[in-house]
């Protein structure tokens, strides 16, 4: 397995008479990896996130970009390459007039040749499934649309980590669901590396492996399921549990027999089944 | 006090080629006292209704009444201020309205801008600022120190210290992580029970609009197409369907259960422990006795 991204002993301050915002921070992701980091507002995800496209330079420590050290300034603009970013607001991103003209903007600032631009623009558009609005005005799209243009932007670009930064914290609901299919069709699909940073763990349940944050901190580190099984823990630094898992510990403490965490709705869904048959 | 609409159309751009219809014919009651939730899809005219409310918007045709003001179509604009004094309007993300070099100054602007003077204003400020649960020991600090959910408080403060009767709330939660959310909302439940404040909040969470309202108004195409209480509106999920709003996820789940064992459908419920209870109730006694 190749460690696309290593970060060491990594620590952050915004000023000298201010505490740390990170900590000591040491993880690595793998190539095609999902990545979620999770924290509350104010646990120094986003600080994290700007550390790994080297927007900010480590204080403490090391953050590596596919071999790459971000301190580096000869490599600098290999490691940018190599890292989109989604943010929050889906109103601030936008420079073109179009969609079409947005989607160009970054290949155009990266000195892409005309001809490539070309052929890379329906074939971005087309993954997000926005194709048909490459003439529209981006104030016209809904917040998800504009996001999954975001997205197309970084496509374009063909970077090998995508990093989403609260990028569904501004939808509405028909938005969001539409923002984590894209986002898991990205993985899965075209297997690109995926840093989703959120405080939504319904997001996270999705992930391959999830860190959580906590003043500056990695406090815990695990998979989806092995992190769901302490609720009282995550409550207790301001997270909320994905339905399915709260129901489902509430069924157990009112006598249900439950074994399995169920983590989505359709798994809690066939377990009660199960469980009925068998009654 | 009570606010109502009649025959209310609003018209974006009147005579242009960029002319929309936001607001077709609305009528409507919200009673003074009431928790309304107001729900609908993107650009389904909800924004536009609550903008109605305190006269930020006037009628094409059609008025508004908001206990003795009114704002009709054919009529000059009344006196605003008054209104605006008697209705508060958190807008979304109020946070970026801050601008003071103080918290306590930044609150103390809405009640002077409203002629309070400064020493009534500054009781005001420090006892709205109690409300909202800010330590004393932060009010001196500049606001833009603060973390995102103090800062909506901060906001929200500056609104309650004008005294307002009625509160409309445009999403006021929205990118909160989930304790923020949770403070926020338990505030206004607070405020709501504690000074019978009249609260209209637009929402796109479905659960919240279900557990926090006595009332629930569904906006679609410009109309109001239900205004019920929240377990009469929840009932209805296959009109919600259809103009593609969700269901509370409590309802969610027991719809897939439900269908999983082959039982009818389930009165509404809403919280995570009656559903605990409907899911035991059907595991154990079949269908018969949910």
């Amino acid at each position: 397995m190749v460690r696309i991204i290593e970060v060491g002993g990594l620590s952050y301050r915004y000023n000298e008479d201010q505490p740390w915002v990170l900590r000591d921070l040491s993880f690595s992701v793998n190539k095609g990896e999902w990545l979620a980091i999770i924290g509350h507002n104010g646990s120094g995800k986003s600080t994290l996130a700007k550390c790994l496209n080297g927007l900010i330079l480590p204080q403490k420590g090391t953050v590596h970009i596919g071999g790459f050290d971000t301190k580096n300034e000869k490599t600098i603009w290999d490691v940018r390459r190599m890292v989109g970013m989604v943010f929050q607001n889906p109103d601030n991103q936008f420079v073109g007039a179009t969609v079409r003209d947005d989607v160009a903007f970054g290949m155009e600032n990266n000195g892409i040749p005309r001809e490539e631009m070309i052929r890379r623009l329906p074939e971005a558009l087309r993954f997000v499934k926005m194709e048909q609005f490459a003439g529209s005005e981006p104030h016209r799209l809904s917040g998800g649309q504009k996001q999954r243009v975001a997205i197309a932007g970084i496509i374009a670009l063909q970077p090998l980590i995508v990093i989403l930064d609260e990028a569904t914290s501004m939808l509405d609901p028909e938005g969001r669901r539409d923002m984590i299919r894209t986002m898991r069709y990205l993985n899965r699909e075209r297997r690109l590396t995926v840093l989703s940073i959120t405080h939504d763990l319904s997001e996270a349940v999705y992930a391959d492996r999830m860190i959580v944050m906590n003043q500056g901190e990695i406090v815990r580190e695990g998979t989806p399921r092995d992190i769901f099984q302490s609720p009282e823990f995550l409550e207790k630094i301001g997270l909320d549990l994905p339905f399915a898992v709260k129901l489902g510990h509430v069924l157990y403490e009112k006598g249900v027999p439950l074994t399995d965490a169920a983590l989505s709705q359709e798994e809690l869904v066939n377990e009660l089944w199960t469980l009925r048959s068998n009654m | 006090m009570d606010i109502t609409f009649e025959h209310v159309t609003h018209v974006y751009n009147p005579r242009t080629p960029f002319e929309r219809l936001a607001l077709d014919d609305v009528n409507l009651f919200i009673p003074s006292g009431s928790y309304t939730s107001i729900i609908g899809h993107t650009g389904s005219g909800k924004s536009t209704l609550v903008q109605h409310i305190n006269g930020l918007l006037k009628p094409s045709k059609g008025r508004v009444t908001a206990g003795k003001i009114t704002i009709d179509a054919n009529e000059k604009k009344p006196n605003l201020k008054a209104l605006r004094e008697k209705v508060g309007f958190v807008f979304q993300y109020p946070e970026h309205q801050l601008f003071e070099e103080t918290i306590i100054k930044d609150v103390c602007f809405g009640p002077m801008n409203f002629g309070v003077p400064a020493a009534e204003a500054t009781t005001r400020a420090e006892e709205s600022l109690r409300l909202v649960g800010l330590p004393s020991s932060y009010w001196h600090r500049s606001p833009f120190d603060l973390s995102g959910g103090q800062m909506r408080r901060v906001a929200i403060a500056g609104v309650l210290a004008v005294h307002p009767e009625v509160i409309i709330l445009d999403e006021p939660t929205a990118g909160l992580d989930p304790q923020g959310k949770r403070e926020i909302l338990h505030l206004f439940d607070k405020l709501h029970k504690n000074f019978n404040l009249t609260l209209i909040m637009v929402t796109h969470n479905m659960g919240d609009a279900a557990l926090y309202s006595d009332q629930v108004i569904v906006m679609a195409g410009g109309r109001p197409v239900m205004a019920d209480k929240p377990e009469k509106v929840f009932a209805r999920e296959e009109e919600l369907r259809k103009i593609g709003l969700d269901v509370p996820e409590t309802m969610m789940f027991l719809d897939k259960l439900t269908a999983k064992f082959g039982a009818g459908q389930i009165s509404p419920v809403f919280t995570i422990q009656e559903t605990a209870d409907t899911v035991i109730r059907l595991l154990n006694g079949g269908l018969e006795n949910v």
